[in-house]
């Protein structure tokens, strides 16, 4: 039950993108097609599950067994570059279509603040091996659900007649600001 | 002693994951074919689509992996052909080909079309071809939204003052993102050299394409018969109720359209430029011929 609750929590009530408003240069800069944000989604994901993964073991086995739990920021950094140049090398071998497609934002889910977040935030709140999983996959799917919706409304928003001085960037940051008020319905949820 | 034993700490988790990615990379090594990157650097990189393939880089793929023809790319042209070909080491032949331009086969521009009114919807051609809501009435001829022109990746077509798309043929590279765009398929591309055509694309019976457009083809025949008379019966034919120059080896020539009730069969319509780079290949022809002796 508690990862159940963790897993909704992270995915809908405190949805990363639209609640804590961490890893919004992806979510604006990769949502104008929705494959290519599906997929930047999934890439995502993988990241942050692997790397709360990772981080909770260095944190326990590591910063907190030599009482250096202050090293936390520097190594998780570590842990992420490390880890998105592993999902590269991955992606650029088993799916080369993906990794084109991603282009030059694979690369750049390194300064995706959203998973330092995650570590941050598993480390903060002390969440279990098996939590602290749950919450990173859940951490990724909002993400990725954020990205789809908003790059849903983007490609409806191409073909609709929008008065000049909101074309373009003006019209998406208005869509991401009343999708963050629609998210906030959520946060009645768990409570209940 | 403390800031040692951090430093200690990073160094030690910095060389374990740089030992991971070590092995991460060479299990995932991924060989890239040297001539394929130097094959995409010649290559013009802006992704028209003209050679077939979807970007610059798939046709270099293509040409390193499959061996795909070295001469596809209409943009880079001869220079480019030449260079492909060196670095995978083939022969070109040295014959240059004839350069293709888009040519647009409508000429009912604001002045000869009837216009009932005025569209407002998407500006878009095919969203006012699919909506069936065009200010033009003809409906075969051009919407005059300038779809081509936005599809365009080369700025080489652009709308008349008169509301009819216009070629560049100095730009024009013959990509065919512009003939993909037309909802109406009044774009088509032809040897630049092989100007006269029936621009005209209507399958109207003659009694109602002459009430909506001036210049339509109303399918008299009269150029269908001056080139029978000419023995040349080939080179136009009627195709339903539109004259039609027929390409290869396209030996319609322009008096047939001398009597040409509409205009339609005319020479050098809708493209700006046509000389100057009839000029160009002309000069280019010479040199490499007197380069060949």
């Amino acid at each position: 039950m508690t990862y159940l609750l963790v897993l909704i929590a992270a995915i809908v009530v405190n949805n990363f993108v639209l609640t804590y408003f961490v890893g919004i240069c992806p979510f604006i800069g990769v949502s104008k097609k929705l494959d290519s944000a599906l997929s930047m989604g999934i890439a995502v994901t993988f990241v942050m599950t692997l790397t709360s993964i990772v981080t909770w073991l260095i944190t326990h086995f590591i910063l907190i067994k030599l009482n250096m739990p202050y090293l936390e920021y520097v190594a998780y950094i570590v842990v992420i570059a490390s880890l998105v140049q592993f999902v590269e090398m991955f992606i650029k071998k088993t799916l080369p279509s993906l990794y084109k497609a991603l282009g030059i934002f694979l690369p750049l889910i390194t300064t995706n603040c959203a998973i330092l977040f995650v570590a941050l935030l598993q480390a903060m709140r002390s969440y279990g091996f098996l939590e602290s999983i749950v919450f990173g996959f859940g951490a990724g799917v909002g993400f990725t659900l954020a990205i789809v919706i908003m790059a849903g409304i983007r490609e409806q928003l191409e073909l609709s007649d929008i008065p000049r001085p909101f074309q373009g960037a003006a019209v998406t940051l208005v869509t991401a600001g009343v999708l963050a008020l629609a998210f906030m319905g959520f946060s009645g949820l768990l409570s209940a | 002693m403390t800031i040692v034993l951090a430093a200690a700490l990073m160094g030690l988790i910095g060389l374990a994951f740089s030992i991971f990615l070590v092995i991460a990379n060479t299990r995932f090594a991924v060989e890239v074919d040297p001539r394929i990157s130097k094959i995409e650097e010649n290559l013009p990189g802006v992704n028209c689509g003209g050679c077939g393939y979807p970007s610059c880089s798939a046709y270099a793929e293509a040409v390193g992996k499959e061996g795909a023809p070295v001469d596809l790319c209409v943009v880079g042209g001869e220079d480019t052909s030449r260079t492909v070909a060196r670095i995978m080491g083939v022969q070109v032949s040295d014959e240059l080909k004839e350069k293709l331009i888009a040519v647009v086969f409508c000429q009912g521009d604001s002045e000869a079309s009837a216009f009932p009114g005025d569209y407002e919807g998407i500006p878009d051609c095919a969203a006012a071809v699919y909506s069936q809501d065009v200010a033009k009435r003809c409906k075969y001829g051009c919407v005059g939204l300038g779809s081509c022109v936005k599809a365009c990746p080369f700025d080489a077509i652009h709308l008349s003052p008169t509301g009819i798309p216009f070629v560049d043929a100095e730009k024009c590279t013959a990509c065919g993102k512009c003939v993909a765009a037309c909802p109406r398929d009044l774009i088509e591309l032809h040897p630049i050299s092989h100007d006269t055509l029936v621009y005209c694309k209507s399958q109207d019976p003659g009694v109602i394409a002459r009430k909506i457009c001036k210049k339509a083809c109303i399918a008299c025949g009269i150029c269908v018969k001056a080139a029978e008379k000419d023995e040349n019966g080939d080179s136009v034919r009627m195709k339903g109720n539109l004259a039609v120059v027929t390409p290869e080896p396209y030996s319609a020539k322009p008096e047939y359209g001398e009597k040409c009730p509409t205009d339609c069969y005319a020479t050098d319509r809708n493209v700006v430029n046509r000389r100057k780079v009839l000029d160009q290949q002309k000069a280019r022809n010479e040199a490499s011929a007197s380069v060949a002796r």
